[in-house]
């Protein structure tokens, strides 16, 4: 269906490279400035002299990002499996049986969309705290799953009610009971709805910043956003440092992106109803 | 959501309808105990007057007049309204412009810019904040930018300046979001038929007409999605904020988080840092309302 | 479509009773802060033995790491079976979390004092050290006008007399840097005695198309800079009274306007770096390193970088006075360090406390610029390290030294860091400024 002239097709190319030239320069210039000396001014875009990853090494020992990135990973490993377990069996049965009030829960669970952390960061430091829940990663692992509860929920409500009746009215004329139905019917279908949902899971409980910030105060159990967000105000004078700490932080999940991009964007563009 | 036609209920014959509720109730307790009751004890703290520590005085509304008199929190959330400008509105019509250009051809080689454009989405906040308070710094790329197309009188430490600061923070949701929403848009776009747009060259309608006329109406689903996505993160900008300006220079880029944050745990208001929280939670649920509501009283 | 709405009615129903009732239960136990327990002990023992076990403590601070690290190192060569972990954070993250950070179950066993321990001490969430002072015989090896500022105006429960609540390390001090080379360049041969004298030179830097003054006006060196002029143009005894919250003090006096006036005419005159709005203190101290400005504002916790960045070429003076004759004030604080309440090893954290008296740790303290709280312990200092000391010693000869304006109220910090910034962009009245800080205060100081 190309009925797009030259001088069109054309133009619209050049346009997308100019606005993807405007997404690129930030993160060209924080990689090439990483590059640099360390303690060296950089200004701007400028090419390194030499290559040295030097500052990788320093960020990675010296300034503790390794144990950043390690409890950041141990946080969404308790947040990512448990989220996807709870999704799929109040997806499973809220999208598939026909429940008295079904409705009303999953409406409830969709409200939770627009709940943002702002609103329940003040009551949860002193609740969790009474608990002994501050400072320690399960804290901040139930906050989080309940935080992204109400999108797994729906996104997975979704999944089973797409799929088709007849597999599992075919199933339950055999006198296959609701469990089996789900683990050995419905589960190996839903490998590409819940790997989404992992990744998307998984991405935003890596960038929570303010719930971390709040809930460990002990800067030693810091995740990578809180503690490039400390690591920022002591060495803004350092840039080729901070710029390697940076990349560092992004890293992980920038090669999430690329391995897993389809289902990345896909979810992405189809969960963008996430509040 | 379309309803679709539905399967017969999981549970078994002459079981108990309630059965299924058992796969429900893990998901339900923790959202219950881990953000609805957080939500809730937030207004009801709302309602004291609290240091965090001794006994709380009950002061009902009062601290909800306090935010409409103190010129600091009415700034944050004028500030807040502000953001949305350049976090909503600019990457809306910058996505819609573009999908106008691009709608209709299909083009080899979408799927690499599709990866560039969602990148911005996909990295912490904290990282996007580090990153451009440093683009914005003295040393920074704006400014060698800048400088490079002769420039220089302009030059300055953007987050710094009074009457740039706001705006230089808004821009950083403009690049975050713009992406978004333009592959939000050409996605949405790929489903209208593309018989429709020959139908329209054929009545001899200018790329212009075509996009009133046949784009827009079939992003209606999308519009809705992307002002509500762009407008939460407008009014819960914390992360950016914090990294790059903390507020300042004065309170021009004071924000609501913000303050819930240090009114909460550094100056001992917790009862005002949670009236301010939700007044907060209000005002997103007040905007996505707004939106759903006239995105369905158009269909 | 009818479905949902009934069903969306009935949840909004449901949340709007859930929101009705309880505010109606809000008896006793719901109150907030009636479940908050006693955080421990109040007070250390009085004993100085420390045990033989292996021990880890956990010191957070936000004043020269340099400096504490050299203390650790010193201090675990004296006591091997003793750790300590230091955990830096900047001044701003600092003192936004203190409060958080202390009352969390994980708090560093020894925390650097800092605005809002007051509240802390009050509530019982810091030791009070009155015991130690006197087994381990503080009195001796510390002036006790320097312990005077740390007793959070309380009356110890075990001794009966004064609490103790922090033990300094050093004494901080703010004033100005300059650099010789560059004020040289611009006709500037000595440091100037009166505040005339200054704002000539600083006419002089400019016109010599210098950069007159560096300011990270980002977080606290444009309070400083406001607190240096304010020291000479405002009484020091209604200063004192403001900071400490007496009845009817006010800041809201000429003195006050004066000060702010400068801040803004220096600021239309071209005097500070171009973006002192959007400098941090840090950054500005590197500019200064690295020549960026004649003259620069900070406290002589920069002096140790200054020193091995600049070698001879920097010298210190304390914001001279209206007339030569004037008393030297500036605004100083001790760099202290409490002990938490959750401590498990009280005894270890006295010990270190007890080390940071000691000639030897005073040595380290010397070196990286501050100034040991007791000053004849250590070996003379040189270059800019020896102009502070100077200047520290007239300060305190007249009875000159401040405290930060920011330990007035929790939130004082934000009102003068974004209300210097206004000052700084011409962008307020004095007057108003003034009034926004006093509407802190008395909020603060209600009752």
């Amino acid at each position: 269906m190309n009925t797009a002239t030259r001088p069109e097709r054309w133009s619209g190319y050049a346009l997308l490279t100019v606005m993807a030239i405007a997404v690129v320069m930030p993160f060209l210039s924080v990689f090439l400035a990483s590059l640099q000396p360390a303690g060296t001014p950089v200004v701007g875009l400028t090419w390194p002299e030499r290559w040295s990853w030097d500052n990788y090494e320093r960020a990675w020992s010296v300034a503790g990002f390794s144990d950043l990135i390690r409890h950041s990973i141990t946080i969404a490993l308790g947040v990512v499996p448990a989220s996807l377990v709870l999704a799929t069996l109040a997806g499973y049965a809220l999208g598939t049986a026909r429940l008295p009030g079904g409705n009303a829960v999953a409406a409830f669970f969709v409200a939770g969309l627009t709940i943002p952390v702002e609103l329940i960061v003040v009551p949860l430091y002193f609740d969790l705290r009474g608990l002994g829940l501050t400072n320690s990663y399960l804290g901040v692992i139930l906050v989080e799953i309940a935080l992204f509860m109400p999108f797994s929920v729906f996104w997975m409500r979704t999944h089973f009610q797409s799929t088709p009746a007849s597999l599992v009215e075919a199933a339950r004329i055999d006198g296959a009971s609701s469990a089996t139905i789900l683990l050995r019917i419905l589960l190996p279908l839903a490998r590409p709805s819940l790997m989404t949902l992992g990744l998307l899971v998984f991405m935003w409980s890596w960038n929570q910043f303010l719930l971390v910030l709040v809930l460990i105060q002990d800067t030693t159990k810091h995740t990578a956003p809180a503690g490039l967000g400390f690591f920022v105000g002591q060495n803004s004078t350092d840039i080729p440092t901070l710029a390697a700490g940076t990349i560092i932080v992004m890293l992980p999940i920038l090669i999430l992106f690329v391995v897993f991009q389809r289902s990345f964007v896909a979810g992405l563009l189809q969960g963008a109803m996430k509040g | 959501m379309r309803s679709r036609p539905r399967v017969q209920p999981a549970s078994g014959r002459g079981r108990s309808p309630y059965r299924g509720y058992v796969y429900v109730l893990p998901a339900l307790a923790v959202y219950l105990a881990f953000a609805v009751l957080p939500a809730l004890h937030t207004a009801y703290l709302s309602l004291f007057e609290w240091d965090g520590v001794t006994l709380g005085d009950w002061v009902g509304l009062g601290n909800y007049q306090e935010i409409l008199q103190d010129p600091i929190l009415r700034r944050s959330v004028f500030n807040a309204l502000v953001l949305v400008v350049f976090f909503s509105f600019v990457p809306i019509v910058l996505g819609l412009a573009m999908t106008g250009l691009l709608a209709r051809h299909r083009r080899p080689g979408m799927g690499a810019y599709r990866f560039l454009f969602m990148l911005p989405q996909v990295v912490p906040l904290v990282a996007v904040g580090v990153t451009w308070r440093w683009l914005y710094g003295d040393d920074g790329l704006v400014n060698q930018a800048l400088g490079a197309v002769g420039l220089d009188g302009v030059t300055r430490a953007w987050l710094g300046d009074f009457s740039a600061a706001l705006i230089a923070v808004g821009l950083v949701g403009t690049w975050v979001l713009s992406g978004l929403c333009m592959m939000l848009f050409l996605s949405g776009v790929q489903k209208v038929d593309p018989s429709l747009y020959e139908a329209a060259r054929i009545d001899g309608a200018g790329p212009v007409r075509e996009f009133v006329s046949v784009t827009l109406p079939h992003l209606r689903g999308e519009l809705a999605i992307a002002m509500t996505v762009t407008t939460v993160a407008a009014l819960a900008s914390f992360d950016i904020v914090y990294v790059t300006t903390n507020g300042g220079p004065g309170e021009q880029t004071t924000v609501p988080g913000l303050l819930v944050y240090r009114l909460a745990f550094s100056e001992g208001k917790v009862g005002l840092a949670a009236a301010l929280a939700v007044v907060l939670g209000f005002l997103i649920l007040l905007i996505v309302y707004l939106i759903n509501r006239l995105s369905r009283s158009e269909s | 479509m009818d479905r949902t709405h009934r069903v969306r009615r009935r949840v909004a129903a449901a949340a709007s009773s859930v929101a009705l009732v309880l505010p109606l239960t809000a008896c006793d136990a719901l109150t907030p802060g009636s479940a908050a327990a006693e955080p421990g002990p109040r007070s250390v023992p009085s004993s100085t033995a420390v045990p033989g076990e292996d021990i880890t403590l956990r010191l957070q601070f936000a004043d020269a790491p340099l400096m504490v690290d050299a203390l650790i190192a010193a201090f675990e060569k004296d006591h091997p079976n003793i750790r300590i972990e230091p955990q830096y954070k900047t001044f701003s993250d600092y003192v936004q979390n203190l409060k958080l950070t202390m009352t969390s179950d994980t708090a560093p066993d020894i925390a650097q004092y800092a605005v809002g321990m007051t509240d802390l001490a009050a509530d019982g969430h810091i030791l009070d050290l009155a015991p130690y002072r006197e087994a381990y015989g503080w009195d001796e090896a510390v002036p006790p006008v320097s312990m005077d500022q740390l007793t959070a105006g309380r009356t110890s429960e075990t001794t009966g007399g004064r609490a103790l609540f922090g033990v300094p390390a050093g004494l901080s001090m703010t004033g100005i840097y300059y650099n010789k080379e560059l004020a040289e360049r611009a006709g500037i041969d000595s440091p100037p005695r009166t505040l005339a004298e200054f704002e000539d030179q600083l006419a002089a830097a400019k016109e010599a198309g210098l950069t007159p003054l560096g300011v990270g006006a980002l977080d606290s060196s444009g309070l400083h800079l406001w607190a240096a002029l304010l020291n000479q143009t405002m009484p020091t005894d209604d200063y004192w009274d403001w900071v400490n919250g007496a009845k009817g003090a006010t800041i809201e006096k000429p003195a006050g306007i004066t000060a702010s006036e400068l801040v803004i005419e220096w600021s239309r005159k071209g005097y500070y770096n171009e973006s002192a709005n959007g400098t941090a203190q840090v950054d500005s101290t590197a500019q200064f390193a690295k020549g960026d400005s004649v003259f620069l504002i900070n406290g002589n916790w920069a002096a140790g970088q200054l020193a091995t960045a600049m070698k001879d070429n920097v010298g210190f003076f304390p914001m001279p006075g209206v007339r030569a004759s004037a008393r030297t004030v500036a605004s100083g604080f001790s760099v202290s360090y409490a002990i938490s309440s959750r401590t498990e090893h009280p005894e270890a954290a006295g010990a270190f406390l007890d080390f940071l008296t000691s000639p030897e740790a005073g040595q380290i303290i010397s070196d990286n610029g501050f100034l040991p709280a007791n000053p004849k312990a250590v070996a003379k200092p040189e270059g800019v390290l020896a102009d502070i000391a100077e200047g520290h010693r007239r300060a305190v000869a007249d009875d000159g030294i401040t405290t930060f304006p920011d330990f007035a109220a929790p939130a004082m910090l934000d009102r003068l860091r974004s209300g210097v910034q206004k000052l700084i962009a011409d962008r307020v009245e004095p007057a108003d400024y003034l009034d926004s800080l006093q509407d802190e205060w008395e909020e603060h100081h209600a009752q």
